[in-house]
């Protein structure tokens, strides 16, 4: 089956909607049965500038989005100038705004690349049906479900659902829904231009669309995470919002902090006591909280972080992608301890990966660091089911004995631990180099038995965590590697050139410690191997210079704050 | 009673100068938990990085002596997880109202149910006497040998203005009504702060018995005086002149944190009781 794939562009201004709308389209085409997948882009700032709303739709699981576009919805003139050049020969443009003028040189490409320019009264259209200005929206996606040639029942029915309990004239958000659906600015050419996967291929409604933090917020609420403290900061801040808004539903305790090393401190005190709770920023604020990362290690206190990253150093583009985080992650705090990263790509890893960063925080006693990325935050997935649920391990010993020691050197370097209770012994936790009751020292055999002993956890974690993940043909000759969201495009590419060559994907998850056999074996069968990052320096491939000693020859990078697009791959195939 | 003060005992020898007035504060911290019979398993006790971090492995509790500045937010996070845990933060005048002055703020603001001793012995005493909000101007100190050329904050001022639910002041050379403040604020249902005004024989040598028998006197001298009252309280503090110890504010209508919260108004149990696989069937329907 060949993969066919659609891709709608909104483009506005912030505050005009735009990701509602794209939302309910979302919603919509899934109802359908299509697969979609949809990406934002937006400013750092709350009323206007440029964002848009991409929604990509297929008959095939997808995770990434075109560069370009088929059909792009303007609701702004400057929307327009900014993305008419992303759309595609034979494409639609809509626009609603009377005040957008095209230039001589915008004429012409509409010409050239034979795009039908339509103009849709929607404001008018809105308030003929009985609807506010506001509904133009509406009126706007009622106008594209139509181009799509889809049921418009779907559309209400989605539309509706969305809106009820919320204070909204529900009768006068359906009829301008129709109205757009039944302009009579409609022409049959415009939806033959549009070749929209065709549903009966699919036929299922028993599918999810969600963020990676909406996953990320199911996972730790489904691993019995119990306190989430938090700091707003983009791409991560979403994470706080969906538990705080189901926080009646699960009785978790949502705080939001003063700043970022209140919310870790405050999350490492409540991990000592026993409970499982969660702190999520992005970069600036990761660097607040390096140094109670420091301080878990030593102290061997469990602690996960998530650290959604974009691009840049300072503040660099605050609401745009990237994967440049990653040297911060391996290396970040003071002082030489063991410490876990794991990185999601997706929505459905972010669900896994969440509950085992917690399993492997708690039984090994050390710091987890998950990197997830703006565009696995905030894109929306779509998936046919949810993977399973992980069981809860805490490593926690049952019999705590008199002569039991918090800090006892084992084999394993994993001492015992129990939650504080009455019944059990007490202990100290302790910043200090500590004895094995956790008394401070400063003597010298001390300090290398200890250092070395909470150390050697990276051993026996180095064997019980997995190798990366090898995806596509096994016997290709050209194989990418990569971590986090570069998997979503590298993997869509190869699934659009299956039929026509090999290609392999091998993807980082667990990058810390580094296993390197999978990786080994290509080198050894002396594959094509190129690194594929969303950074500048090729972060991965500089570890795993540094593990192995092998350098990528080839490395495909980005760090323009925009994600991998397929084209992206696809191009660098072509060449 | 079942607790005696000796359970609270560790064999570790203590570190701290001679003189010191945190031999004294532990010793009226031990004897006050003991005294509301609780025992060490039921206690829970952060420390700061300092002089007063250098006695966390001198009572024998729950404990975690973390980072400079940070004991109050790791006493939160531990005090939320398991409120049948009496939560206590240990921290000095420069971890406190220099390196992490924003956690006292809005702890104070928030009202968990924790006690907050604040040792002020006026410097940073562990890395050899420098200058805090607390040094008089112009004492020559550690690198200032003109002194700071910075103006003193008025701690017990500043505390009073975010008005807490509990201050106390006590001196480190008063160990039984010392004793009998720790009792108090840890019956508080809400934030308490005790600032003690600790004896540093090393770098605050003039703060000595001697001077603090003539400026320190106890607020119970005060005739009619009222802890209820903000203004009573403002009076006695504005110009610190005598210096009065004992409960100097109370406010016993304020509501705690953990009370506010409405997703934790009908639970039963604690934080560290529902670890344990949620199902989230119901919520997965929202993303259909």
């Amino acid at each position: 089956m060949q993969t066919q794939r659609v891709s709608v562009k909104f483009g506005g201004a912030s505050g005009q909607g735009i990701n509602t709308i794209g939302v309910l389209l979302v919603r919509a085409l899934k109802r359908d049965g299509q697969r979609v997948f949809a990406y934002r882009e937006y400013p750092s700032l709350i009323k206007g500038g440029v964002a848009s709303y991409q929604v990509d739709l297929s008959n095939k699981e997808i995770n990434s989005s075109s560069k370009y576009c088929n059909i792009l919805l303007a609701f702004t003139p400057s929307s327009l100038n900014e993305y008419l050049k992303d759309v595609k020969e034979n494409g639609i443009i809509v626009y609603d705004q009377k005040d957008i003028t095209l230039t001589d040189e915008q004429k012409l490409y509409i010409e050239k690349k034979n795009i039908s320019s339509i103009f849709l009264d929607s404001e008018n259209i809105a308030l003929e049906a009985g609807g506010t200005k506001i509904m133009s929206n509406v009126v706007m996606l009622g106008f594209l479900w139509r181009i799509l040639e889809l049921e418009v029942e779907t559309l209400v029915n989605v539309v509706l659902k969305h809106f009820e309990n919320k204070n909204i004239d529900l009768e006068a958000e359906e009829k301008c829904i129709r109205a757009g659906y039944d302009s009579a600015t409609f022409r049959p050419e415009y939806a033959k231009k549009i070749d929209v996967p065709k549903k009966e291929l699919f036929n299922n409604n028993n599918s999810y669309v969600m963020t990676g933090n909406q996953a990320i917020g199911l996972g730790a609420i489904s691993a019995g995470v119990r306190a989430y403290y938090a700091y707003p900061m983009t791409p991560s801040t979403s994470i706080f919002k969906y538990l705080g808004d189901n926080a009646q539903e699960t009785g978790i305790l949502v705080k939001q902090a003063e700043n970022e090393i209140t919310a870790v401190q405050m999350a490492m005190g409540s991990m000592y006591m026993g409970t499982r709770a969660l702190v999520a920023t992005s970069g600036g604020g990761f660097d607040l909280m390096s140094e109670t990362i420091s301080c878990a290690g030593m102290s061997e206190t469990p602690l996960v972080v998530i650290l959604s990253q974009r691009t840049g150093a300072a503040t660099g583009l605050p609401t745009w992608t990237g994967a440049s985080d990653l040297n911060v992650a391996l290396k970040a705090s003071h002082g030489e301890f063991p410490r876990v990263v794991i990185a999601t790509s997706d929505a459905k890893s972010s669900y896994t990966l969440i509950q085992k960063a917690l399993n492997i925080a708690e039984v090994y006693q050390l710091p987890v660091i998950l990197l997830m990325e703006k565009q696995i935050s905030e894109s929306i997935f779509n998936f046919k089911e949810m993977p399973r649920v992980e069981r809860i391990e805490r490593g926690l010993v049952d019999k705590v004995e008199n002569d039991i020691q918090r800090y006892q050197i084992t084999d394993t370097g994993i001492s015992p631990r129990w939650i504080p209770s009455k019944e059990k012994k007490p202990y100290l936790a302790n910043s200090d180099e500590h004895s094995e009751d956790g008394s401070s020292t400063e003597d010298s055999e001390e300090t290398i038995a200890m250092t070395n002993k909470r150390l050697r956890k990276l051993e026996i974690l180095a064997k019980e965590l997995p190798e990366p993940t090898l995806y596509g043909d096994k016997n290709a000759n050209l194989f990418f590697v990569g971590w986090g969201s570069v998997k979503n495009a590298v993997l869509d590419a190869i699934e659009i050139e299956k039929d026509s060559r090999k290609i392999g994907y091998l993807h980082y998850e667990y990058i810390s410690p580094l296993k390197t056999e999978k990786l080994e074996e290509l080198i050894v069968a002396n594959k094509r191997l190129v690194l594929v990052e969303n950074n500048q320096a090729g972060q991965l491939g500089n570890y795993i210079k540094e593990n192995i000693g092998y350098e990528f020859k080839e490395r495909l990078l980005k760090y323009d704050g925009r994600p991998f697009f397929v084209e992206d791959i696809l191009d660098f195939l072509k060449n | 009673m079942g607790v005696k003060i000796t359970d609270y005992n560790l064999p570790n020898i203590p570190t701290w100068c001679p003189g010191c007035g945190n031999f004294a504060i532990h010793a009226s911290l031990k004897k006050a938990l003991s005294e509301l019979d609780i025992s060490p398993t039921e206690v829970f006790v952060s420390f700061d990085i300092g002089c007063n971090g250098n006695g966390a492995d001198l009572i024998n509790s729950y404990g975690f002596k973390g980072l400079h500045g940070r004991s109050i937010p790791l006493a939160v996070g531990a005090h939320l997880a398991n409120r049948r845990m009496t939560a206590i933060a240990d921290i000095g005048d420069g971890g406190c109202f220099h390196e992490g002055l924003d956690h006292l703020v809005h702890t104070i603001r928030s009202n968990y149910n924790i006690t907050i001793l604040i040792h002020n012995n006026a410097n940073f005493a562990l890395t050899t006497g420098q200058a805090t909000v607390s040094t008089p101007k112009n004492k020559p100190m550690y690198g200032l040998p003109d002194g700071t050329p910075e103006r003193n904050i008025n701690i017990s001022e500043f505390i009073l203005n975010l008005d807490p639910s509990f201050y106390a002041r006590a001196y480190s050379g008063n160990p039984f009504q010392m004793g009998e403040i720790f009792k108090s604020a840890i019956e508080n249902k809400g934030c308490s702060i005790v600032e003690i005004l600790q004896l540093c024989p090393t770098y605050n040598r003039e703060f000595t018995p001697e001077w603090a028998k003539a400026n320190i006197k106890e607020i119970k001298e005060v005739e009619d005086y009222n802890a209820n009252s903000i203004e009573s309280a403002r009076s006695v503090l504005t110009n610190n002149s005598p210096l009065y110890t004992g409960i100097i504010y109370q406010n016993k209508n304020l509501p705690t944190f953990y009370d506010s919260l409405e997703c934790r108004k009908n639970s039963i149990t604690e934080l560290v009781d529902e670890v344990k696989t949620h199902d989230i069937k119901k919520l997965l329907k929202y993303f259909e």
